[in-house]
Parts: C-alpha cells; sequence; structure tokens
C-alpha cells in the first residue's frame, strides 16, 4: 500500500514529504508508531492528523493512495 | 463623505451598501497589535469597522519595526496600543477606537470580550491562544486565528456555525498547549516581517467576509501557508471530544493557562507494561477520566470512574494512593488531569498518564 505524508513546520524539519510503501499498515495508528520509530522527534511534539486533507479525532482506518498530513500548532504573531 | 470613502468597496458587484453598513455595525477586537495585529488593524480600519478594539500590554521595540508596519522608529519605548490608535485614527477618523492597555488574562478576558461582536487573535504565545479559544468558546464569540513559524503560517474561523450548523474550536485542532521549547515562538525563531503581513491581512480579510456574509470564510478550516513555496493547503475541521473546555466565568478564572511550569516534575506517560507493573503494587489508584457513556466499559473495580467533566470535584478529596494512573480514550485528557494532580500533590506522588489511552492499547483493556 502507498501512502503520501505530508508534514508542516517544524515536522517538516526532519520528516521530509514523501511517498511511502507500506506493508502492514493498515491505520493511522500504526503510521504513528512507524513514524515516531523512524523519527524519535515526532513521539514528542504535539501534531493533528489529517487524512485527505480532513484532520481525524480518532484512529481512521488508510488506504492506499491516501495523504496524510502532519499539522503542528504555531503560535508566534 | 463616507461615501466617497469607501466608493470603491461600495460598487464592487456583491458587496455594496449594505455589506458597508454591516461593517459599519460590527465591533471587532483584535488582540496583539504586532506583526499580525498591524495590517489586520490597518485594513479593519480602512475598511470601515464601526468600532475597532486594540488590546496590547507591550511598547515598540526597535526589532520590531521590520514587520510590525504601524510603527516608526520614533515610537520606540511607546505604547502600541495608543500608537497604533492614533495612527489608525488618521487614517479613519469616522470609525471608533477602543483602547485596551493590558495582556488578555483569566480575569479580564470575559469582561473585554463581551462588548464585541468578533475577535482576531493576533497574539504571539500558546498561554493566550488557548486563554481567548476558550474565553470565546464560552462567550460564543467568532474567532478569527492566524498565528505563524518561521516561513510558515496557519489562519482559521472557530466558534462560527458553517452551512451544516456545527462549530469547532482551537481544542478540536490541538486539545492541550505543547510545553515551553516544543515550538518556538518568533522571539527564539525570527520572522520574516512580510508573513505576518500576510497572514494578518488574510485574517482582516476573513474577518471582513465573515461580517459582510461575502465569500466562503475559513469557518471549520485551517488553511496553512507556506510563503517560500506560496502552497497553500486547506484542511477541514471536525469537532472531537479530547478536551474540556471551562463551562462558566469561575471554571475560566480556575484554568490554569501557562500551567506547564518549566519546573519539574511533569507527569510521566507511561505504557501498558508500566500499567501492568504498576497495578502489581499495592498504593495504585487507576482512575478512567472519560465520559461514563464513552466505551469500552471497564472493569469500575479496578478502574475508578471519574470523569473530567466532574474532576474539580475529585481534586477538592484526597487520595491515599501513592501512584496515579490517568486512563483515558487517546491519553489527551488524561494529560490534563494528571496535571492537575501533579499540581496538588507535587512531589509527593508518582502521577501517570498512560500515552495513547485505552485506543492504542484495546488489547490490554479488552481480554
Amino acid at each position: 500500500m502507498e501512502i503520501e505524508i505530508i508534514s508542516f513546520g517544524k515536522i517538516a524539519e526532519f520528516m521530509a514529504n514523501r511517498r511511502l510503501t507500506v506493508d502492514g499498515i493498515e491505520t493511522t495508528a500504526q503510521l504513528k508508531d512507524l513514524l515516531e520509530k523512524e523519527f524519535p522527534a515526532l513521539a514528542d511534539i504535539k501534531y493533528k492528523l489529517a487524512v485527505n486533507k480532513t484532520i481525524i479525532q480518532e484512529t481512521a482506518e488508510l488506504k492506499s493512495g491516501d495523504i496524510v498530513a502532519f499539522m503542528p500548532p504555531f503560535s508566534g504573531g | 463623505m463616507a461615501s466617497e470613502r469607501y466608493h470603491r468597496q461600495l460598487i464592487l458587484e456583491g458587496f455594496g451598501a449594505s455589506a458597508q453598513s454591516k461593517l459599519t455595525a460590527a465591533k471587532v477586537l483584535v488582540i496583539g497589535a504586532g506583526g499580525l495585529g498591524c495590517p489586520a488593524l490597518q485594513y479593519l480600519a480602512a475598511a470601515g469597522v464601526g468600532l475597532i478594539g486594540i488590546a496590547d500590554d507591550d511598547t515598540v521595540a526597535l526589532s520590531n519595526l521590520h514587520r510590525q508596519i504601524l510603527y516608526t522608529t520614533n515610537d520606540i519605548g511607546r505604547l502600541k496600543a495608543k500608537v497604533a490608535a492614533l495612527r489608525l485614527h488618521a487614517m479613519n477618523p469616522e470609525i471608533e477606537f477602543v483602547v485596551h492597555v493590558l495582556r488578555i488574562e483569566t480575569n479580564n478576558v470575559l469582561e473585554i470580550l463581551k462588548d464585541y461582536d468578533f475577535v482576531l487573535d493576533g497574539s504571539d504565545n500558546f498561554e493566550s491562544r488557548y486563554l481567548i479559544n476558550d474565553a470565546c468558546a464560552l462567550l460564543k464569540k467568532p474567532l478569527i486565528f492566524a498565528a505563524v513559524a518561521d516561513y510558515e503560517g496557519q489562519l482559521a474561523i472557530f466558534n462560527a456555525t458553517d452551512e451544516k450548523g456545527e462549530t469547532t474550536n482551537y481544542r478540536d485542532l490541538f486539545p492541550i498547549a505543547p510545553k515551553p521549547g516544543e515550538i518556538a515562538n518568533c522571539a527564539d525563531n525570527g520572522v520574516i516581517g512580510v508573513l505576518p503581513g500576510i497572514m494578518g491581512t488574510m485574517a482582516a480579510s476573513e474577518t471582513i467576509k465573515l461580517i459582510t456574509g461575502i465569500g466562503r470564510p475559513l469557518i471549520n478550516k485551517l488553511l496553512h501557508y507556506n510563503i517560500l513555496s506560496n502552497e497553500q493547503y486547506e484542511l477541514a475541521i471536525i469537532a472531537g471530544n479530547d478536551y474540556q473546555l471551562p463551562q462558566n466565568e469561575a471554571d475560566l478564572m480556575a484554568f490554569k493557562y501557562n500551567h506547564i511550569s518549566l519546573t519539574e516534575p511533569m507527569v510521566i506517560e507511561i505504557d501498558a507494561t508500566t500499567l501492568k507493573d504498576l497495578q502489581q503494587k499495592t498504593s495504585t489508584l487507576l482512575i478512567d477520566v472519560r465520559e461514563i457513556h464513552e466505551v469500552p466499559a471497564l472493569d469500575q473495580a479496578i478502574y475508578r470512574q471519574v470523569p473530567m467533566s466532574s474532576f474539580n470535584d475529585f481534586l477538592s478529596t484526597d487520595v491515599e494512593a501513592q501512584n496515579i494512573v490517568l486512563i483515558c480514550q487517546h491519553g489527551i485528557r488524561s494529560v490534563a488531569a494528571a496535571e492537575a494532580l501533579s499540581e496538588k500533590y507535587g512531589n509527593t506522588k508518582n502521577i501517570y498518564s498512560l500515552k495513547g489511552g485505552i485506543v492504542k492499547w484495546r488489547n490490554y483493556f479488552i481480554n
């Protein structure tokens, strides 16, 4: 299954946008676990996940071709 | 006179006199007269918003001038809110300004916000942003949110009803504030002046759309903008339930917006293996902070139910257990609950939150 990862803000500094071919990943929770292992800094930062441009409030099922965005909060003004 | 001032927008197809009279009747509070606030204030004043509040307790500094374009070098050391009102009055003397020389805090936010129809948050820190969000949610005031970080900006409208009748707030995006240092601000990281210029102008544009009812305002949407690539990315926001908003003034006053102290101890987030170890110990209390209707239901003989909605009552009682583990659906509310307990007990007890919550460790709880 192929998933497109898009990251913003501080997250983009260590996890560049990419297409991932992942096997055995069925949910956003599993994807988070996988990426937090590869990028430990991700586990230390608050962010919201969006699947295909809609944020998710619960773990969501993933299907091939989904675009998953990682959005951290900004506070500057 | 007035009609000549606004002539170019009055003749605009789809705008006209009715939109202009809505602007004249509108009362908008701009919080923060800085990088976002300056351009937002200029365009709101120029467009003819009838009453504009300016809330800021800061004075002009030389390092502000590359992005806070209402001020001159001669203004250094003067109060931003007062200088801004002076400049804006010169630009448009036909509208009214109210200057609030203060920092928005729990003890003044509701009193100040209640006199306005719309709030534009151009503040520069998470403490203010969460407070402004919660106060707007409590008072049901539409909130226009703009923020920047490095070369990127965010823009959204909260507490306004979309075409489906739904409203969202900032906590639907980010239920709890980041820890200090987790996300840098402009003072730490730097900012290119034109970025808050763009985001502040877009915030003014959204405010004008919201007031006049033209176009498609960013209600329940988060727009991300990257100044380096000129790319925009828009996310739809849906309501979540991983947080508790203050329900009344007393609640809001009791809320600790600057609760994240720089001194340890902080809440310790644990996994299910550590939870299992703790469960073996005699002096461990396990607390499920979810509301009673949430599923899966846990064995109440093992997990004491203390829903977040009544957590304040629980805080006023004393717990004997030495170890307290807070549990919720996703491990977000449990952090807030654990922080409240750790403030009460300090170093005298070990307070834990189950990271990822019941959803992450489903098999542990269901078997």
